[in-house]
């Protein structure tokens, strides 16, 4: 009988219903939109933090006029104090090269690097290292390279060039031209799909930096950082200063490795991030805030459209009333109404909202984004919200009509 | 000795200065057909509105079938009212969206569960089972009456309120539906209380009281 | 600490001594004598078991018991939907049986053994001796004469529309259980029921589709793939779980849903018999109440095992001493078993001074033995998590596989040699290593936390 008495009053007054219906799908379209953004651009910033892959970067530090790594150096990295928490690294040897692949042609970064290599340290267990240790969410499709001349192709590269694992394709750098088989297509998320992969000892001779390592990426178990690890060293006291060396901040094992790296600097990644993350932090939350202001004026809208109705329905409410029904009936008739209209403007609001996410992605930040799982809710949600919040008042409204005077001659 | 199925003593209903009804004494047996008369602001729709339990007294005690009134909570009224009571009014209220088997309906929904064929069968006894799915708009008010009537009735209840419910209809409409009330008090057992300035409607009571200004002046006891 | 980590599991008792006292009406006395005493047995029981059994064989009889628990209230929600489809099969003497205050004593006590068992598997068990036992009697049976006497004050408070029915009892009574002990990862019944389920779609895969699949089968085209791909996949085993976890809450619902109103067809007043209507339907409901709140114990079963808090396994330590030769020998499996792949804490005491210690097996099957200290922190100690032990003083993580090995904040190792009796340690050697690590590093002399 409810839904007898909601979807005839609903068949009676289309244009009331459809005013409350447009305020609730805007409300939920802005909020899925402006979360849909606000919550893309967090996961790829999440994404380039690499929270659980490489969290130090070590590179020839400025002082020492750019130039490059030793890749001697590297083993010590296995003997350093933090050894035990460093769970793997990756060298990479960088090099612009022509890179011509069945007739296609095009000029390319080459890196040389370590998929899963044995490294030997002297009184320590051998261990592999390499980028399939520390960078596990890469996506290879065919296998790891295992030979000096096998290599692995990003997957934008790849097809730009038009390989597949299985073709083969040139590199040609100062003349020397190398020939790789190869064996896979990689998938990152990351700038890592433009690049060529082939094993460090190749490129470098290659490159004719025999030796040579433009930078070091290293993963380490690090503990979060508060705000003692964010103090600078520089101030502690000793007994301060032992602690935080002693603790496993990202900054002091960063350092630990500094030190046995000749003429090298490490950074912690997430410090690179850092001034993008604060200023992520103010877009977010001023995200945050125009979904909020867009609810309440939604919210506003509905209020107001619904008391409008209320007046022209008081006799109706007011004979309901005289007839028995008690405030639970009448409030289930009047919220079953809104909550009808908002599940409808709940999945309007989001598929709206869905496109104007795309749109305004692509003019304003100039990507796209894949919808999370977790907006559809949220736009229920918020539709369910605007149509509670501005339903207090007009039922309110209801409840209080007194039959007596309504229905009055 | 048949029992009072409506008790006042001092019933008072004031709004601000303006004292509505003057403190009042009736009594109604049960099954009684009781006609109230008297002129606009005479104070006797104040009385119906307060023995419906749609209003409620600023003095006095009143006791409708047993209960009082004055102890029930909104609610309570609301239950009393879907319970025990079936009201008429002058305009033939019925909510404008629901056809009139559905108008039927609601009162069955809010009293306890909504039966179609029972609200149906309760259109065809008031002579409207051609009309089931029609809404008020499509409908004459001698009909719109008869189905305020099928609602009033359709939850059994032990007390008929109508206030002037002739007051709109012609002459052929007016006795049609006095007609069927007196047919179906016949069945149903329900005591009546009618408002009305219509002498000729008075008529079809067994007891009429005039009120003016708030007091009972007189009162007349019909012989059929 | 201890106190506050067993209040869900009191709670979840409570709640089922209010339901029992629901469930069964005008038994009052009964439930609440038979849960009492069901409770303190259970906790005795179980704790005696513990003393006499390892802990393997104690968890796995009280995860059977769950089980049978959880099997039970499957046969009941058959049963509940198959009567309210009106089938003209009536156990008379089942319902006969239910009427009893025999059934409801031997309900309230049985619910009682297994919710006391599940709470006692929450303390670590390590005062073995007669007095611990005769500590916990007196204890627990005033937890539980507390627990049950207030929920019964609560009960007598509530409104009468709160009614438990048949069907909806057992299925609150288990979903508590089976909350209580889904906080406890030895315990959980979800996890190792989607385990099940995979294998199960595995094997079946396995052993019923083995001949058709081989590529081009004509029976299979490729799209069908897809599908059986996703028998496959890691997430079979959690739906099917879900499914399986949650179908008899459901299913008691349904039932409820399903529930015949009573004949009204022989009142001839319309408004008399939809007010019979009314009240049964109203009643219908209330009675739906107790299976939603059962199924969302269930949903929160299911979260608390899917994403179980991270405890961090920490033993008091063990008090040993030396022999007359100056060796610590500590049994591989004596008091406990060395090579479970767990932490284990000893403490030796030589002349007032303390030496912490541990034993662990490491992932590569090597036994260690190693300070309970690290050569820079303060001696605050470790406790073992997921793949890794953790320094308390520094909260750095240290990979299993490396604890053994000195440096950093590994905790320091110590020489041993491992004979068929056990461990042996020189215990000149751990007082002295213990000195020297502690004298630079420590001011507070004080174990784990």
């Amino acid at each position: 009988m409810l839904f007898r008495i909601i979807k005839n009053s609903f068949l009676k007054r289309p244009k009331a219903v459809l005013l409350v219906f447009l305020s609730i799908a805007m409300g939920a379209a802005v909020a899925t939109a402006f979360l849909g953004i606000a919550g893309e651009i967090s996961h790829k910033m999440a994404l380039e933090l690499r929270s659980y892959g490489a969290n130090i970067l070590l590179e020839p530090s400025a002082a020492q006029g750019g130039g490059f790594l030793r890749e001697d150096d590297l083993p010590k990295i296995k003997t350093v104090f933090w050894k035990y928490n460093i769970t793997g690294f990756t060298p990479y040897l960088f090099g612009v090269a022509d890179i011509s692949a069945g007739g296609k042609k095009e000029r390319g970064v080459i890196s040389g690097t370590w998929f899963a290599k044995q490294l030997e340290v002297p009184g320590e267990d051998s261990s592999v290292q390499g980028i399939k240790g520390i960078a596990p969410w890469w996506d290879v499709q065919g296998r790891w390279p295992e030979d000096a001349d096998e290599a692995i192709v990003g997957a934008t590269m790849a097809k730009r060039l038009g390989v597949v694992a299985g073709k083969e394709l040139d590199a040609t750098v100062g003349g020397r031209t190398r020939r790789f088989h190869v064996v896979g297509v990689v998938t990152t998320g990351g700038y890592e799909e433009e690049q060529l992969f082939a094993p460090l000892i190749t490129v470098q001779s290659l490159l004719q930096r025999q030796g040579k390592v433009s930078r070091v990426l290293v993963s380490a178990l690090t503990v979060p950082m508060d705000d003692f690890g964010k103090k600078d060293p520089a101030s502690m006291t000793k007994e301060e200063y032992e602690k935080w060396y002693c603790t496993a901040y990202v900054t002091s094992v960063a350092k630990n490795v500094e030190e046995v790296m000749a003429g090298s600097r490490a950074k912690p990644i997430w410090q690179i991030a850092s001034a993008e993350g604060s200023l992520l932090k103010k877009l977010n939350s001023v995200m945050l805030f125009l979904t909020v202001l867009a609810l309440v004026s939604s919210a506003t809208a509905v209020s107001t459209s619904l008391m409008a109705s209320m007046s022209e329905r008081s006799p109706e409410i007011a004979l309901m009333k005289a007839v028995g029904a008690d405030r639970l009936q009448i409030s289930a008739i009047f919220v079953g109404e809104t909550l009808i209209i908002s599940i409808a403007g709940g999945v309007v609001g989001y598929l709206l909202g869905n496109q104007l996410a795309g749109i305004i992605s692509r003019t304003v930040f100039n990507s796209t984004i894949a919808s999370p799982l977790w907006l559809f809710p949220t736009a229920i949600i918020s539709a369910f919200v605007v149509a509670i919040a501005g339903s207090v008042v007009p039922l309110r409204r209801a409840l209080l009509i007194e039959p007596v005077r309504v229905l009055k001659g | 000795m048949v029992e009072s199925i409506i008790e006042t003593n001092g019933l008072t209903r004031s709004y601000g200065d303006i004292c509505a009804l003057k403190p009042l004494d009736l009594q109604v047996p049960e099954g009684e057909w009781l006609s109230v008369m008297g002129h606009s602001g005479s104070g006797k729709s104040t009385l119906m509105n307060l023995v419906g339990g749609l209003d409620r007294p600023t003095a006095g005690s009143l006791r409708v079938g047993g209960e009082d009134l004055l102890a029930l909570s909104e609610d309570g009224l609301a239950r009393f009212r879907r319970e025990f009571v079936g009201i008429i009014f002058q305009q033939h209220h019925m909510v404008p969206y629901l056809t009139a088997v559905e108008n039927v309906m609601l009162a069955q929904y809010f009293h306890s569960v909504p039966d179609e064929a029972e609200a149906r069968s309760a259109l065809e006894r008031v002579g409207l089972g051609h009309r089931l799915k029609n809404r008020p708009g499509e409908l004459s008010g001698g009909e719109q009456q008869r189905v305020c009537i099928a609602r009033a009735i359709i939850n059994s209840p032990k007390l008929l309120l109508g206030d002037e419910p002739t007051g709109n209809l012609d002459h052929k409409s007016t006795v049609m539906v006095m007609e069927l009330l007196k047919e179906l008090r016949a069945e149903e057992r329900f005591t009546v209380i009618m408002v009305t300035h219509n002498q000729d409607v008075a008529a079809w009571g067994d007891r009429t009281i005039y009120l003016d200004d708030g007091v009972l002046v007189r009162e007349e006891r019909m012989k059929s | 600490m201890v106190a506050v980590k067993l209040i869900p599991h009191i709670l979840s008792w409570a709640g089922i001594v209010l339901v029992l006292l629901r469930g069964f009406p005008g038994r009052r006395s009964v439930v609440t004598l038979t849960s009492i005493s069901g409770f303190v047995i259970g906790v005795v029981g179980t704790f005696t078991l513990f003393r006499s059994f390892p802990g393997t064989v104690v968890f796995g009889i009280v995860t059977s018991a769950l089980g049978v628990v959880f099997l039970l209230i499957w046969g009941i929600s058959v049963a509940s939907i198959y009567r309210s489809t009106g089938r003209g099969v009536t156990f008379l003497w089942v319902e006969r049986l239910v009427n009893t205050s025999l059934c409801a004593g031997m309900v309230a006590a049985i619910a009682g053994v297994v919710a006391g068992a599940v709470g006692i598997c929450r303390l670590p068990v390590t005062d073995k001796t007669v007095l611990g036992l005769s500590l916990l009697v007196p204890a627990s049976g005033a937890v539980a004469y507390a627990v049950a006497y207030a929920t019964l004050a609560i009960e007598k408070r509530l409104p009468k529309s709160f009614a438990v029915s048949p069907y909806g009892m057992p299925t609150a009574v288990a979903a508590l259980l089976l909350f209580s002990s889904s906080s406890i990862l030895r315990l959980d019944l979800f996890s190792p029921l989607s385990m099940k389920v995979m294998k199960f779609a595995h094997d079946f895969v396995h052993q019923f589709m083995e001949s058709m699949l081989i590529p081009d089968h004509v029976f299979i085209q490729s799209y069908l793939w897809r599908y059986i791909g996703l028998l496959f996949g890691k997430e079979i085993g959690f739906w099917g779980g879900l499914f399986i976890w949650f179908t008899p809450a459901l299913l008691v619902l349904l039932a409820g849903q399903f529930e015949r109103l009573p004949p009204v067809a022989h009142i001839r007043q319309g408004a008399q018999r939809r007010k019979i209507l009314a009240a049964a339907i109203r009643e219908r409901r209330f009675r739906l109440v107790i299976p939603l709140i059962s199924l969302l114990f269930f949903v929160a079963a299911a979260y608390q095992s899917r994403f179980p808090s991270v405890e961090y396994w920490d033993p008091k330590p063990i008090v040993v001493t030396a022999t007359s030769s100056g060796e610590i020998i500590i049994p591989k499996k004596g008091e406990v078993d060395l090579e479970d792949g767990k932490l284990h804490k000893f403490l030796f005491n030589r002349g007032g001074k303390d030496a912490r210690f541990f034993v662990l097996m490491g992932p590569a099957g090597q036994l260690t033995v190693d300070l309970d200290a690290c050569a820079i922190c303060k001696p605050d100690g470790y406790g073992q998590a997921d793949g890794t032990v953790i320094c308390y003083y520094c909260k750095t993580l240290i990979p299993l596989e490396t604890v053994g090995k000195p440096g950093g904040c590994n905790p320091v190792p110590i020489t041993f040699a491992e004979k068929d009796d056990g461990v042996h340690i020189d215990a000149l050697t751990l007082i002295n290593e213990w000195g020297n690590t502690v004298q630079s590093t420590s001011k507070i002399k004080e174990g784990g936390k």
